[in-house]
């Protein structure tokens, strides 16, 4: 089998392209605008000459040989009649334009200031810096120049008129100057000081003859360049006026083509790969067919190309230029014909310049030309080189699957049979290979497709496919054999990359083993949602096979679930109980429950565990018991010891994988840093973490399930006497608010430093109001009892919060608009059922219900206003933070920390000398609480397995008594040593802590 | 003029002699120009840089006690 080498590329040159090349690479001279002819064949040098290509399949190519998909196609060329400009550089035509003498085409720099621009130049080149920024600088510095300093022309100032005509304005002699220079003698009616100037008085101002002046006046001579600047001195008039020459494009072309190599070297253009005259395109080259196909229409008529479209036209008018200019046509006609000819050919390149009118379709439709296929997001860039759409992947709805494994996916046997892997046959696996292809492309674990040494690629069919498996006569040559490659089907155990979009983080793609199931969507455990941030409200993910044994390794090493237990982003577990889970784990071990051996086994059903451990008791029945924290203990590693404060509150205990005291809640085994599963995690590898994990949310479904868990309406009712306390409560705060508005309104109220009278009246009001809130939330709370399902929920992290429950139960509050009381609506009001300026309570959107109760219409009104406000918030929020996000992944995508520990982007240039500066990945270091690294543990553990007996740990510990090391001038006075203790040398040493 | 040298805020800065600067550029096996870059102009640089110069930036750090950046002056 052919397989291509990874070839390394060194560097892209980008440069402008030598006509002669052009011509040299061109098939064909391109000098007919038709394509095809009557008998539907294409014309010989016309523009679907078949030595550009083929596109008909059947037919050879001229050039090559090959047939259509084979052949790239080659390109063609056209003579231009005159030369043109090419759009793509207008901007730096006129930079050169200016900075170059009109008369010997040096740039208008001296030798030392090129010399200097030139060192400017390696320099910034050197440093990474934007050359840009330093050929502009030179460029503005020949501008300045009004001679050039090589031949002594004047220079003239260049008009750029969008977008690719230019003119040279020069200052001449104004046709009227005879006027001008008798109305400027005049004296000045305004001005009675000013008696005007006679001609003896002017003859003596300018040092010229009377005769002359008066030949001037007359009109009969023209004042030369000094004479008139000393006319314009002596009367203080303008003499001149601007004319515009057009530089044609040959001219510039002439212009160019002088310029030394050196000059255009101080500019950062290197003349052996682009020369400044190569700007004004004399050869245009035809693009090949194949890259402005002609589609057959359902009628059989032929439509072509927008790009063909284009060089029809610039063909025809190339065409007519030719013939008028042989015809010795007036300059006008000829002018004309060349700006029409620059214009298509400026509209062949880009089709969307300012200030040119596009050109169109006979339909009005703006032509796609060159640059619009690049351009945007439907361009060749983003929608066909960045945005490409790849084989072996599916997409389809998510569901939960709690049974499986967290490194497992769940896959629909229609996605398994039409998704394939590709299969290497060996002499190890053909009996396999065969064994799937005999089973054909519709029954499970079968084969779509296979590849013969040859390269031949065969469909397998249910006709073909017991021929190609060996059953049957067939022949030998038309069997799978070792060297075949066979795309067989997902089966169980397969590994595959499954992703959730927006891919924000690594986490966000992870492999996955297979396990095919019946029905239609993607099956995942409910613990991998946090890192995947999915849901199961309609959520679709995609999955992708991967097609060799490397990418399979690499996944299963590198990216499969359990690797990735740990986040970058904190250096905790993300991957760990959630809700349902949580509510479990806390109803096994909060009030340590009792369960007897069948409940107790039933608990353990789903893990691993298969026998109870000694049971912690028996109760007055006789029956033997076991504690909640005991069954939960099966599940932690035998030497894991942790202690640690849970969500819930209560100090949480392990001792040799005994839960010896506390809460199991969302602290201990929650996603997002739950201790336990962190620490196993840390201590014990991904391995134990993933059994873990699964073992945990298995035994906590069947806690919840043993218990019951529901959430209904009565659960958030209180006592009358708490609701009659809450009331209370609510109605002080507003006495209070009533009072507040009383003194604001006898003008008693002081203002706060910072704020206005008005604005600490706001400020009182709403501490007011939140408190009272506080307040019958905290009513409610001591009205519920401990097992009401929303506390469990709340108190064990599982789900909702404090204020969750207290809107529900006690009071929902203040409803804020821009982080105010609702203050719109309409003029000194919020709505109609309140007096303009009531400031109260019920005037400004509290809420006083709970949503038990409630909410009333103005009440639910201004609920309303607060959530949309939410509402929007968020959709603004996700996707300034998804821009922001690209920005920063592009802007860092391609630093990369290399093996010497700095980070270091393409170009090798270093951008942290160290890793986060301390080379540490956040993965891999500890997260206790202090952040300190147990280096005792790991001294211990090191030394435990190291030596077998307590006797031979000691003979080494012993052995390398340390000195002590004190300083003489210690605060602590020091003990002088004694003879038992025999002094060692002190090696030099130093102590940096 | 302050002296932000003195700030607690900014972080000393040494200018390598030419052969530190030397086996510093050997340690990472790079180009001066592959180092960070200061300007000449910061007002952190100390009176004798030139451009040409290698700094060394001894910064305080959260994770680690001090870590030790190099940057080459420009212009």
């Amino acid at each position: 089998m052919y397989t291509e080498t990874p070839k390394e590329i060194s560097e892209i040159r980008f440069g402008l392209m030598d006509p002669e090349q052009y011509r040299e690479m061109s098939a064909t001279k391109v000098i007919t605008a038709d394509t095809y002819d009557d008998d539907g064949f294409p014309i010989d040098m016309g523009l679907m000459d078949p030595r550009l290509g083929v596109i008909d399949p059947g037919l050879e190519c001229r050039t090559c040989g090959k047939h259509s998909g084979s052949c790239n196609g080659h390109f063609g060329h056209i003579e231009l009649a005159a030369p043109v400009i090419h759009v793509g550089f207008t901007k730096l035509i006129r930079r050169l334009l200016r900075g170059t003498c009109r008369n010997c085409s040096r740039l208008l720099l001296t030798e030392a200031e090129m010399a200097e621009f030139g060192d400017d130049l390696t320099r910034t080149r050197e440093l990474d810096g934007d050359v840009s920024d330093v050929t502009k600088a030179a460029i503005r510095q020949a501008r300045k120049a009004d001679v050039c300093p090589h031949c002594g022309e004047i220079q003239y100032d260049i008009q750029h008129e969008k977008p690719t005509t230019y003119y040279e304005v020069q200052e001449v002699l104004s046709s009227d100057y005879p006027e001008l220079i008798a109305k400027a003698m005049q004296p000045d009616p305004d001005d009675e000081e000013d008696e005007g100037m006679a001609p003896p008085q002017l003859a003596e101002a300018t040092g010229l003859d009377l005769s002359r002046i008066n030949q001037i006046l007359s009109g009969g001579f023209r004042p030369r360049e000094d004479q008139r600047e000393a006319l314009e001195d002596a009367l203080d008039v303008d003499l001149t006026e601007e004319d515009l020459n057009k530089l044609m494009p040959s001219d510039i072309r002439d212009w160019f083509e002088d310029i030394p190599d050196d000059d255009v070297a101080a500019l950062g253009i290197d003349s052996t790969s682009s020369r400044p005259e190569w700007m004004i395109l004399t050869v245009l080259p035809v693009p090949p067919v194949t890259a402005r196909p002609s589609i057959t229409l359902d009628n059989g008529q032929r439509s072509e190309d927008d790009l063909t479209h284009k060089l029809v036209d610039i063909i025809r008018i190339n065409q007519r230029f030719m013939e008028n200019r042989e015809a010795g046509a007036p300059q006008l006609i000829i002018e004309d014909l060349w700006e029409l000819l620059q214009y298509h050919v400026t509209t062949f390149m880009d089709n969307e310049i300012s200030g040119t009118p596009p050109a169109r379709h006979r339909s009005g439709r703006p032509l796609k030309t060159l640059s619009q296929r690049l351009k945007g997001k439907d361009g060749r860039f983003r929608n066909s080189l960045s945005g490409k759409r790849v084989n072996f992947s599916a997409r389809t709805v998510i569901s939960p699957d709690p049974t499986l494994s967290l490194n497992e996916v769940g896959i629909p046997e229609r996605v398994a049979t039409e998704m394939t892997i590709t299969m290497n046959v060996t002499d190890r696996n053909v009996e396999e290979a065969r064994r799937y292809v005999a089973n054909g492309p519709h029954r499970h674990p079968g084969a779509n497709y296979v590849r013969r040494p040859d390269g031949r690629r065969l469909k397998v069919t249910e006709k073909n496919c017991e021929a190609l498996a060996g059953q049957g006569e067939a022949e030998a040559a038309q069997v799978v054999d070792v060297g075949w490659e066979v795309n067989r089907h997902l089966v169980d155990g397969d590994i595959v990359i499954f992703n959730r979009q927006p891919s924000l983080h690594r986490m966000s793609i992870m492999a996955h083993e297979v396990v095919v199931m019946p029905y239609k969507t993607f099956r995942l455990n409910t613990v991998v949602c946090p890192p995947y941030n999915a849901d199961f409200d309609g959520d679709e993910m995609n999955l992708h096979a991967l097609q060799n044994e490397e990418a399979r390794a690499e996944a299963r090493v590198l990216m499969r679930v359990q690797e990735q237990i740990l986040s970058p982003r904190f250096g905790e577990n993300i991957i760990g109980a959630i809700q349902d889970h949580v509510s479990g784990t806390y109803l096994l071990t909060h009030e340590n429950p009792r369960f007897n051996e069948t409940q107790s086994l039933d608990l353990l059903r789903g893990t691993s565990v298969d026998g109870l451990p000694d049971p912690d008791g028996t109760d007055e029945d006789g029956d033997d018991y076991w504690n909640g924290r005991t069954i939960f203990s099966e599940l932690i590693p035998d030497d894991l010891s942790l202690a640690f404060t849970s969500s819930a509150g209560d100090e949480v205990v392990i001792e040799n994988g005994q839960l010896l005291e506390g809460t199991i809640d969302e602290g201990a085994v929650g996603a997002f840093g739950g201790q336990i599963v962190d620490t196993i995690m840390k201590d014990h590898g991904p391995t134990r973490a993933r059994i873990f994990i699964n073992e945990v949310s298995s035994l906590a479904m069947r806690s919840i399930m043993h218990f019951g868990f529901s959430l209904g309406i009565d659960d958030e009712s209180i006592p009358g006497n708490a609701s009659e306390q809450i009331e209370e409560v609510i109605a002080n705060a507003y006495d209070r608010v009533e009072e507040l508005i009383t003194a604001y309104e006898a003008g008693e109220i002081e203002s706060l430093p910072g704020r206005t009278v008005d604005e600490t009246l706001e400020l009182k009001i709403s501490q007011t109001l939140g408190r009272a809130r506080d307040s019958a939330g905290e009513i409610a709370e001591e009205n519920f009892e401990e097992d009401n399902p929303a506390v469990i929920m709340a108190e064990s992290g599982a789900r909702g919060n404090l204020l969750n429950l207290t809107q529900m139960t006690a009071c929902v509050g203040q409803q804020h608009v821009r982080g105010e009381r609702i203050n719109r609506g309409y003029e000194g009001r919020t709505l109609s059922h309140y007096e303009p300026g009531d400031l109260s309570a019920d005037a400004h959107g509290f809420v006083r219900n709970s949503y038990r109760e409630g909410l009333n219409p103005r009440e639910f009104f201004f609920h309303a206003m607060g959530g949309r406000e939410g509402l929007v918030d968020t959709a603004v929020r996700t996707s300034k933070s998804g821009y922001l996000q690209r920005r920063l992944i592009n802007a860092l995508s391609e630093l990369e920390t290399q093996y010497d520990g700095t980070v270091r982007d393409t170009n090798d240039k270093i951008v942290q000398f160290e890793f986060g500066e301390d080379g540490t990945s956040p993965v891999r270091v500890s997260s206790a609480v202090d952040h300190d690294i147990d280096i005792d543990g790991i001294a211990d553990r090191v030394l435990d397995a190291e030596f077998d007996t307590d006797g031979e740990l000691q003979s080494f510990m012993d052995r390398w008594q340390r000195p002590t090391n004190l300083s003489e001038h210690g605060e602590e006075p020091v003990e002088a040593p004694t003879d038992s203790q025999p002094a060692r040398p002190v090696a030099a040493e130093v102590d940096d802590d | 003029m302050v002296d932000v040298s003195n700030h607690t805020l900014v972080p000393e800065h040494v200018v390598l002699s030419d052969e530190d600067a030397e086996a510093v550029l050997e340690e990472y096996g790079v180009k001066r120009t592959d180092l960070p870059k200061i300007k000449a102009s910061d007002p952190a640089l100390p009176a004798e840089a030139v451009p040409g110069d290698v700094l060394k930036i001894v910064r305080d750090s959260r994770t680690t006690e001090t870590a030790v950046n190099y940057r080459l002056v420009i212009q």
